[in-house]
Parts: structure tokens; C-alpha cells; sequence
């Protein structure tokens, strides 16, 4: 295979053992350290018997196999927990000495609220239903809308929710990074940003910012943070790491 | 570098975690309203206005220590070692 003609002795493929020497003839630690020549290959020898010693102990035993990729419940990660929650938990008692919440007054269940808003969650939906602008006059109806707005607002609400129902079902791929699928990545952006704007937009008349200016930056600034994102993930990929990670992202089964 | 980051990190979030607690003291007059930035109390007492003194210098710690080490250290190291390959 490797051009040598004069290499008349047949050997199997890994049935002998390679590289690595005999046990009357391994060289002892003080031989080792007399050598001056080869140190790469002495290393390499070396290593490699260990490694072959390492598989012949692990085909004899009965052990089990598995990749261990973390420590101990106890104490290792038992402890790191506790400083964790030591932390928090000290964090919340001191905040509630020293900031104690504002107690309001009780609602009157018979007075109509003058703001009616859903919990801050939900303010991208309520958002969605004010998209009337948006609904377009038809010209074959004179003019007339195709429906009315809080109908238009309704179905807005299902495309999203719909659109949002079917990533579960989709392939995602291989990729675990934004740097190896920028133009996902930069739709995850554009709908985590309008998701926030949406719930800017559902309080526009809270929010001290002129109501024509919010409803356009609504659907500006998503696009700006789209168009952002891709432009960083695609010169990330430029760069000389991402082609030396990109073997380690490889290295993953099989979708 | 890292260190640098962290130490003006844990000034900057434990400066202004003080900050917030005398602000919300002093600087609330009411919950509607401005919250950590209404205006101080008109005649404050004396343990009124140590804490008030230790909140302004809080604030001020919380900035000016935190870019002393991400900007200043750093940037000193950067020129030490800048002169060094020089020499």
C-alpha cells in the first residue's frame, strides 16, 4: 500500500500485535532513558501499548462499557447545587427584607379596569390582534375589506400559532450551533424580536413612543435583527476556528 | 483576561445590587410614580443620610470600578507589555 516492494511477509489485518512489542521484549524504563533517537516513535510505541492494554483489559472483564461524561451525584454535584441554591435562595430572602413588594389595594370585581391587558406572556397575542393596518382593501369588493379586523387579528393569531405547531414536527437537522445554520438562526431572531415587539405593540398607547412609529418599527426591527444575525453568523464561518470546530461538530451520530 | 472580566463584573453586579436596595428606599417615594429615581427625602436623619452618601458612592463604585477593570487594567497591561517589546 505504501510503495514498498521488498515487504514479502504477509501479515492479517490486526490479528498480530502491530506496533506494539512483545513483553520480553519491551524495553525497561532505564533502557527508555538511555535512548536519545526516536523519541517521537518511543512515544508512540508507548502509547500505543497502553492503549492495547487498556482494550485487552476492557475485552477480558465483563465491564460494561459506557461514556462517563460527568462526576458524581455526591458529593461533586450535590455540593455545587447547594452553593447554587444557597446563593438564590439567600438572594430572595434578602430582597424580600430589604425591597418588601408593593401591596396594592384590592380589586373591585364591580368597576370595569380603564386598562384591560392579559398577563405581560401574552401581550405578543393581544398585539396580533390589533394588526388592522394590515388588512388589506380589496379592489375587486370597491374597496371593502375581505373581512374585519378582529377577524384578520384572530387569523394572524393562528398563523403564528400554527407556524410555531409545526416546528416539532420538522427535521432540525444535525446542526447545534447558530454559527452552522445562519439563515435559521436569524429566523429564531426575527421571531424572538418580533415577539417583543408585538407585546410592544399591544401597549402602544402605554408606551411613549409615537403609535405610527411603533407599528412600523412592529415589523422593521425584526428584519433589522435578521438581517444582523446572518451577516455575524456568515463572517463567523470566515473565520479559521469555525473550520476547526466544524470537525468536532461533526462528531455526533447520525440524525 | 477572564479574571479581569469577573472582578469587574462581580463589582459591577454587587455595587449596583446595593444601589437598588438604598434607591428603593430612599428614592421611592411611592409605588406609582418613579421608582430608584424620585428625589431624596427633604430632611433626612443621620443613619438616612449615611446610607444615602453609601448609595451615591455605590452607584459611582459600580461604574468606575467596572471599567477600571475592563478598560483600564487591561489597556494598562496591553501598553506595559507594548513598551517592553520595544525596549
Amino acid at each position: 500500500m505504501t510503495g514498498t516492494t521488498d515487504n514479502s511477509e504477509v501479515r492479517t489485518d490486526g490479528g498480530e500485535t502491530g506496533i506494539v512489542p512483545p513483553d520480553d521484549e519491551t524495553p525497561s524504563w532505564s533502557e527508555r532513558k538511555e535512548r536519545k533517537q526516536g523519541l517521537a516513535r518511543t512515544t508512540y510505541e508507548y502509547f500505543e501499548r497502553s492503549r492495547r492494554e487498556d482494550q485487552d483489559l476492557r475485552q477480558q472483564s465483563d465491564y460494561i462499557e459506557r461514556d462517563v461524561l460527568g462526576f458524581p451525584t455526591w458529593p461533586h454535584e450535590m455540593i455545587r447545587n447547594l452553593a447554587l441554591t444557597s446563593f438564590f435562595v439567600g438572594m430572595i430572602i434578602f430582597l424580600a427584607a430589604t425591597l418588601p413588594p408593593h401591596i396594592g389595594a384590592p380589586a373591585n370585581s364591580g368597576v370595569t379596569p380603564p386598562i384591560i391587558l392579559p398577563d405581560w406572556y401574552l401581550y405578543w397575542s393581544f398585539g396580533l390582534l390589533k394588526l388592522g393596518p394590515l388588512n388589506p382593501d380589496l379592489a375587486l369588493l370597491g374597496g371593502q375589506k375581505l373581512m374585519a379586523d378582529r377577524t384578520f387579528g384572530v387569523l394572524a393569531n393562528l398563523v403564528v400559532v400554527g407556524a410555531i405547531a409545526i416546528v416539532p414536527f420538522l427535521n432540525k437537522g444535525s446542526a447545534r450551533r447558530p454559527v452552522e445554520q445562519p439563515f435559521w438562526a436569524s429566523v429564531g431572531v426575527f421571531g424572538v424580536i418580533l415577539s417583543v415587539t408585538l407585546a410592544a405593540l399591544s401597549v402602544k398607547n402605554l408606551l411613549p413612543i409615537d403609535a405610527h412609529l411603533t407599528f412600523d418599527l412592529t415589523f422593521l426591527l425584526p428584519f433589522v435583527g435578521a438581517f444582523i444575525t446572518y451577516a455575524v453568523l456568515k463572517s463567523m464561518r470566515e473565520g479559521y476556528m469555525f473550520e476547526l470546530n466544524r470537525r468536532y461538530y461533526r462528531l455526533r451520530p447520525p440524525k | 483576561m477572564a479574571d479581569e472580566f469577573m472582578k469587574g463584573f462581580a463589582i459591577f453586579v454587587t455595587a449596583s445590587l446595593g444601589w437598588l436596595v438604598v434607591a428603593g428606599w430612599y428614592k421611592t417615594p411611592a409605588f406609582e410614580g418613579p421608582q430608584l429615581l424620585g428625589t431624596y427625602p427633604e430632611s433626612p436623619d443621620v443613619f438616612s443620610q449615611i446610607a444615602i452618601i453609601a448609595g451615591e458612592g455605590m452607584f459611582y463604585f459600580a461604574i468606575f470600578g467596572t471599567l477600571a477593570f475592563w478598560v483600564l487594567v487591561p489597556a494598562i497591561n496591553e501598553a506595559r507589555e507594548a513598551y517592553a517589546e520595544r525596549k
